[in-house]
């Protein structure tokens, strides 16, 4: 799996690094004008683009077929796909939280609270969005997965939303905003694993010409 | 004489194609030509084989092991028309990858056939020539200590020269008694060259499996006219075609046609030719 790794940060090495420097920098420009954490929302999301970088570059140069007449399993090969999507997504996170930590220091109105709050909702939504997106990038042509790929963030965050009603009919989200984020994060969690499983059973089956 | 890969009764269906009970083997220590028409299913019967697509049944062994585990995938070295590399790999980086995909890759022998072949190290695979990107593929299928070679129409697309080489470096590789390689090509000349047996696919069905010598030494051609074509024995014919002015006849030992009919013109017949007169052929 550690080759297949390697292979994808390589092809989506730049555009980490200009995702990376890019939340850095708008992290600080923003904290003008609204809170800094906030960028822990968006963060995740935005570094994990380069998933699908790797996965249009498989297609576009049939490494897919090439890769499975090598020691490397289908299940490994799908499990690389979904770990190097989290570590990237984590990757995000670390970023927006270097202006975040830097402007704490200097008693910007950046708290705990409002990290763990962003960060959950920034995970979450990746989550989501990635357990929709990866499964069909093995599903469909590099064009339909693409589109799929855009349309599950803005399906991430309706599904967060109608999560968050949900919740809200068992306990008060507004006085319990952090628990209520937590638990739509723990059901991200869940959904991505089982997105994986998924995964990894289609892939099982499928014709790789 | 040890099988290094045996397919027994692959079957494969699609809507226009069927893959019907295919088996042949490539015994250990030799090379085998897998011949045929585009679309005949050499490529199907390839990724059936390893595992790219699902097959219907049939029994596939390689290197005595029916399973296609890693073990297995580690002494196999697999070659795709096209290099099948993220062309935005350089050959350094693909040794890094490589590295830690194969247990036994040997970074040294990559080195030396990325010199010998003259492939820039750090220039990008995008900016590689098909020649190039072929001549890396191989490159890499030579460095992790394969046992088996798969090329399946590796060598389209280069020049005479280069392929030449290839061929030398595929005959250098089966000197040692534990390698084998599969090559499936169209380019039936360099076939004749290294191959020790054919088998050609037409229509999704093996047709023959016979050691090359066999064919270029024993079939034959009679050339002839209608009335001559009458008067020759039916039993004797595998396939025949009229030409513009000539019948074309195929026969599975010239020795004896020249002997049985000391009148007809009968000449030694190429792959190519027993190959078209099988496919274009009357029988």
């Amino acid at each position: 799996m550690k080759g297949v790794l390697v292979k994808d940060l390589y092809i989506a090495g730049s555009n980490i690094l200009v995702t990376i420097v890019s939340l850095i920098v708008l992290g600080f420009g923003l904290s003008f004008l609204l809170e800094t954490s906030a960028l822990l929302v968006l963060a995740p999301v935005a570094a994990t683009t380069a998933a699908f970088i790797s996965i249009t570059s498989d297609a576009a140069s049939k490494w897919n077929k090439n890769v499975i007449t090598m020691p490397v399993s289908r299940s490994r090969i799908i499990g690389e796909k979904f770990l190097f999507y989290i570590l990237l997504a984590i990757l995000g996170l670390l970023a927006a939280l270097v202006p975040c930590v830097v402007l704490a220091c200097f008693d910007k109105d950046i708290t705990p609270y409002s990290l763990c709050l962003y960060g959950s909702i920034g995970i979450s939504a990746c989550l989501l969005a990635g357990g929709i997106s990866l499964p069909c990038a093995y599903l469909f042509d590099p064009e339909k997965s693409q589109i799929v790929f855009m349309l599950s963030f803005m399906a991430s965050t309706g599904i967060i939303t109608g999560l968050v009603f949900l919740i809200n009919l068992i306990f008060s989200v507004k006085e319990h905003i952090l628990p209520a984020f937590n638990i739509v994060l723990i059901i991200s969690v869940i959904w991505f694993f089982i997105s994986y499983r998924i995964a990894v059973k289609v892939y099982q089956k499928r014709d790789i010409t | 004489m040890a099988n290094a890969f045996r397919v027994s009764g692959l079957t494969k269906t699609y809507q226009d194609f069927v893959l019907d009970h295919v088996s042949f083997t490539v015994p250990s220590g030799s090379i085998v030509g897998l011949i045929g028409e585009n679309g005949a299913g050499k490529s199907t019967t390839i990724n059936a084989a390893l595992g790219l697509i699902r097959k219907e049944d049939g029994i596939v062994s390689i290197l005595d092991r029916e399973e296609l585990d890693g073990d297995v995938k580690e002494q196999i070295g697999v070659v795709f028309d096209g290099s099948n590399y993220p062309e935005i790999l350089s050959p350094r980086k693909l040794n890094r990858v490589m590295k830690n995909i194969y247990r036994t890759w040997d970074e040294q022998v990559y080195l030396r056939l990325l010199k010998q072949f003259s492939l820039p190290v750090d220039k990008q695979i995008r900016q590689f020539s098909k020649g190039m990107k072929m001549k890396l593929a191989i490159s890499v299928a030579f460095s992790h200590h394969s046992r088996l070679l798969i090329l399946d129409e590796a060598t389209s697309g280069m020049d005479p020269v280069v392929r030449d080489d290839i061929l030398d470096m595929l005959l250098d590789f089966v000197q040692d008694e534990g390698h084998s390689i599969l090559v499936s090509s169209h380019i039936t000349s360099d076939l004749e060259k290294i191959a020790d047996y054919i088998v050609f696919i037409h229509e999704g069905k093996v047709v023959f499996e016979k050691p090359k010598d066999e064919l270029t030494e024993r079939y034959g051609i009679i050339k002839c006219g209608a009335a001559q074509f009458d008067a020759l024995d039916k039993s004797d014919i595998i396939s025949y075609r009229k030409m513009d002015c000539e019948w074309q006849i195929l026969v599975s030992d010239r020795e004896r046609m020249q002997k049985k009919y000391p009148k007809a013109l009968v000449v030694p017949a190429t792959i190519d030719e027993i190959m078209l007169l099988y496919v274009k052929g009357e029988k």
